[in-house]
């Protein structure tokens, strides 16, 4: 999933500011899982703004609150239009892609966002957050047993681990796994260490962002 | 019993840490919210009794380790620091916000409590989105 945290207060006031009535618009999918945007997180927002308005600006504000399932997809988008002509501005708790897809869909109106999108991640156990994925565009995983060296070796080395591994933990900061070390553990268990024999010539990262923002097209799903 | 210028407290209570009665709560215009555990307190529920209106929010949890879901007292308390966070973040002052284990056969205790809430109140001045 795609992980996020809200924005600080401060923040996300000093853009809504201008604005008299906002429509606070939750995701339900991702950012609902890791308790960034969905509906319980646009109330509590909710809450917030209207507090910290009264407080500090010494003014009220008119909050609307809707949760659609998904920001990033033209279905259910359309939930929101209504919502959207009545307030001044979109306070979006999506990604950056749900943002970008309401702004797209909805060009009138103006979209902030509430959230910071952090990366392709995991949740490891309640509250907890990991990325998993940098999204290069170029999957490697069939070889290192299911852990990705791109996103979880913090120096991206495809053929062995550096020297700086220690009791299974990373030099750059004792709480990262070696992905290293969880890459031969696992290819050992799987027996197929042997995998490690073949050279892995540097990354070429031309699928990866290194070209501009990519495109998939799909020939047959297109009407 | 509520009169405006006394303190508002809104006290989020489990019914296996505390009993109500008259004499704890004076000195301040009181809204009382039963539960079957301190772990039903939510971000949203404490942010909407400032809303209201309320100078400060108390929630009485059971004593350590006597919760009797095991970990009520411990996720309330973990949900109230977050809370708190949000309240300095807001400009209410975190300090609005506090979460006690009381026992419910002292309720000396609940009193000495509300009585140092009160003074805190006067201290802070009243809620300033009310």
């Amino acid at each position: 999933m795609i992980v996020g945290e809200q924005k600080p207060i401060k923040e996300i006031m000093e853009s809504v500011a201008p604005y008299k009535r906002v429509l606070i618009l939750g995701c339900g999918t991702c950012v609902k899982t890791c308790f960034a945007g969905g509906e319980d997180e646009v109330e509590v927002l909710a809450s917030a703004l209207r507090l910290a308005f009264k407080t500090k600006k010494q003014r009220s504000i008119e909050i609307e609150e809707l949760t659609i399932e998904r920001q990033c997809e033209n279905e259910f988008i359309q939930e929101a239009a209504a919502g959207i002509g009545r307030n001044d501005v979109v306070l979006s708790l999506a990604c950056g892609a749900g943002v970008q897809a309401m702004a797209e869909r909805f060009p009138a109106a103006p979209v902030l966002p509430g959230v910071n999108t952090t990366f392709i991640g995991i949740q490891d156990r309640p509250g907890i957050f990991s990325e998993r994925c940098s999204g290069c565009g170029d999957c490697g995983l069939a070889r290192f047993g299911g852990i990705c060296p791109v996103t979880r070796c913090s120096k991206k080395l495809l053929n062995g681990p550096c020297g700086g591994s220690q009791n299974g933990k990373c030099e750059v900061d004792p709480s990262i796994d070696c992905a290293w070390h969880l890459i031969i553990e696992r290819l050992t268990e799987l027996g197929q260490l042997d995998n490690l024999k073949t050279y892995i010539p540097p990354k070429n990262w031309q699928t990866s962002t290194s070209g501009g923002p990519r495109k998939l097209v799909r020939e047959d799903q297109i009407i | 019993m509520k009169t405006n210028n006394k303190p508002k407290i809104t006290l989020f209570y489990c019914i296996n840490a505390f009993m109500e009665s008259a004499p704890v709560f004076e000195g301040c215009s009181i809204k009382t919210i039963k539960m079957a555990c301190s772990s039903m307190t939510k971000d949203i529920f404490l942010l909407k009794a400032f809303e209201a209106g309320a100078d400060a929010v108390l929630v009485f949890a059971c004593p350590e380790k006597q919760c009797r879901y095991v970990e009520g007292g411990i996720r309330a308390r973990k949900r109230i620091e977050w809370t708190k966070h949000l309240l300095d973040e807001t400009g209410i002052d975190g300090r609005r916000l506090a979460i006690f284990n009381t026992d419910i056969k002292d309720p000396k205790a609940a009193g000495k409590i509300i009585r140092e809430t009160i003074e805190l109140i006067n201290e802070l001045g009243p809620n300033p989105a009310a």
